[in-house]
C-alpha cells in the first residue's frame, strides 16, 4: 500500500469516527470534538489524494485545506461561546437526558 | 532501507492517529478527550509534514492544536467550575442508539475506503500544474501563498469574513458579561509566581520575531499570514494566562480596527483594481508584491486579534495589573 492509500484509508476511518461521535454523544463539547475530527478527516483526503501522483506537488489542496483550518478553529470558537452561554443560562451543557458537561 | 523506514514510519503515525481519534470520541472523561485532541492535532502536523505540506504542518500546529486547544480547555474550565461534587462521572453518555450509529459509521467506512481507492489519478491537466505554470508570472515564489493571495484571493476575502462572523457572533452571544471568572490563571491574584515573570519577558519577544519571521517567509517558503497571525495569537493566550491582559466588556476603537483591518485592506485592494479595470483582485504587476506583502499585514492581525478574544471569551481586551512582583 503507498502512502497516499495509507493516509486516504486514516482520512476515511477518522471521518467515520469523528460522524459516530457527533452521533452517539449528547454533551455538546464533545460533539465539537467529533465535528473537528471530521474536519480533519477531510482535509487528510485533499492533501492524501493530491499526492497520489508523486512528480507533482499540488499547492491548490494545501492552500484549501490552510483556508479550512482557519474557518474549523473559528466554528469551533463560535460553537463553543455557544455551550458557554447554554451553561451560563441553563448550567447545562448538553442535549437530550444526559446533561452532564 | 530509507524507503522502508518511512513505510514503517507512515503506518506507525496512521496507527497512532486512529487510536487517538477513537480515544478522543470514547473516553469516558472529557478533560482526557480534549487533551487527547491536541495530541491528535500535533501527530496530524507530522502527517502533514510527511505528505510534503509543510505549510500546513506550521498552520496545525498552530492553529489546529495550538489555538483550538486553548479555546476547548478554557470552555472546560467554565464548564466545571463550581461543580463541587465529581466535576465529571467517569462514565461515557451515549444515546440509546449509539449501537446502531457505530454499525452505520462503519458501513460508511466501508463505503468511503472503497470508493475513494477505487477513484483514479487524474492524468490531465489539474490546477495544481496549471498554478505552478503561472507561479512564474506572480509576485512571490511560494506557490501555496501566491494560491491564498493570487490565484484564489477571493477565497481568503471570504475566509476573513468567516473568522469576523465568528468573533461577532461568540460576542453576540457572550456579550458584555464576559468570562464567568476574571481571575488570572496561572498567578494567585497576588502577583506572578516566581517563574512566570521570567517566562513572558524572554518569550514575548521571541513570539514577535517568530511571527515576523513567519509572515516574511510566506513570500518565498513554508509562513504566510495564517501561521504568523496564529502565532501572534498564541502570545495573546500566554499574556491572558499570566494576567498581563484582562477581559474588557468593550472593545476599544484600536481593536474595533484591527479586527476589520484584514477585511477592509482586502477588499480596498480588490476595489483599486476593478476601478483600473482589472479583473477583483487581479494585481498589476508593478505593485503586486508590496499590495500582497501589505494585505497579508493587514491579515496577521486580523487573525490574531480574533482568535485571542474567542480565547478570552469577552468583548475587548484591556492591559492588566501591574508586572511587578511583589
Amino acid at each position: 500500500m503507498s502512502q497516499p492509500e495509507l493516509f486516504v484509508l486514516v482520512a476515511a476511518v477518522v471521518f467515520s469516527i469523528g460522524v459516530y461521535g457527533l452521533l452517539s454523544r449528547p454533551q455538546l463539547v464533545r460533539r465539537i470534538l467529533a465535528l473537528n475530527l471530521m474536519g480533519n478527516g477531510v482535509f487528510l483526503l485533499l492533501v492524501a489524494f493530491a499526492r497520489r501522483n508523486p512528480d507533482t506537488i499540488d499547492p491548490v489542496p494545501q492552500a484549501m485545506v490552510l483556508t479550512g483550518i482557519v474557518i474549523a478553529v473559528s466554528a469551533t470558537g463560535f460553537a463553543l461561546a455557544i455551550v458557554r452561554l447554554l451553561y451560563r443560562e441553563t448550567g447545562e451543557a448538553g442535549l437530550g437526558e444526559n446533561r452532564a458537561p | 532501507m530509507a524507503e522502508l523506514l518511512g513505510w514503517v514510519f507512515d503506518a506507525l503515525l496512521a496507527l497512532a492517529l486512529l487510536l487517538l481519534a477513537a480515544r478522543v470520541v470514547f473516553s469516558p472523561r472529557l478533560f482526557e478527550s480534549i487533551v487527547l485532541f491536541i495530541v491528535f492535532g500535533l501527530l496530524m502536523a507530522i502527517a502533514w509534514a510527511r505528505l510534503a505540506a509543510p505549510h500546513l504542518a506550521l498552520a496545525e500546529a498552530a492553529i489546529g492544536a495550538g489555538i483550538t486547544g486553548a479555546l476547548l480547555l478554557s470552555t472546560f474550565r467554565e464548564l466545571v467550575i463550581g461543580r463541587t461534587p465529581s466535576p465529571e462521572a467517569p462514565r461515557v453518555l451515549v444515546y440509546r442508539w449509539h449501537g446502531l450509529m457505530a454499525l452505520l459509521a462503519g458501513g460508511l467506512f466501508a463505503v468511503l475506503g472503497w470508493a475513494l481507492l477505487s477513484i483514479d489519478v487524474p492524468t490531465g491537466p489539474v490546477a495544481g500544474e496549471q498554478a505552478m505554470a503561472l507561479l512564474a508570472r506572480t509576485a512571490v515564489d511560494d506557490a501555496v501563498t501566491a494560491v491564498l493571495l493570487d490565484f484564489r484571493a477571493y477565497d481568503t476575502l471570504l475566509e476573513m469574513g468567516v473568522l469576523l462572523l465568528a468573533v461577532l457572533g461568540a460576542r453576540a452571544a457572550l456579550g458584555s458579561q464576559g468570562p464567568a471568572s476574571s481571575d488570572d490563571l496561572w498567578t494567585d491574584g497576588e502577583g506572578d509566581t516566581p517563574m512566570v515573570g521570567a517566562l513572558v519577558g524572554m518569550l514575548s519577544p521571541l513570539i514577535i520575531i517568530m511571527a515576523g519571521y513567519l509572515l516574511w517567509a510566506g513570500a518565498y517558503g513554508p509562513g504566510g499570514a495564517f501561521q504568523a497571525g496564529a502565532v501572534l495569537a498564541a502570545l495573546g493566550v500566554l499574556l491572558r494566562l499570566t494576567g498581563r491582559i484582562v477581559p474588557a466588556p468593550r472593545a476599544g476603537v484600536v481593536q474595533r480596527g484591527v479586527l476589520v483591518i484584514g477585511m477592509g485592506v482586502f477588499t480596498l485592494a480588490g476595489l483599486l483594481t476593478l476601478a483600473t479595470g482589472r479583473a477583483f483582485l487581479q494585481y498589476p504587476e508593478s505593485l503586486a508584491y508590496p499590495m500582497i506583502l501589505l494585505i497579508e499585514v493587514a491579515l496577521t492581525l486580523s487573525i490574531a486579534l480574533p482568535l485571542v478574544l474567542l480565547f478570552s471569551g469577552s468583548a475587548g481586551i484591556a492591559a492588566g495589573r501591574s508586572q511587578h512582583s511583589p
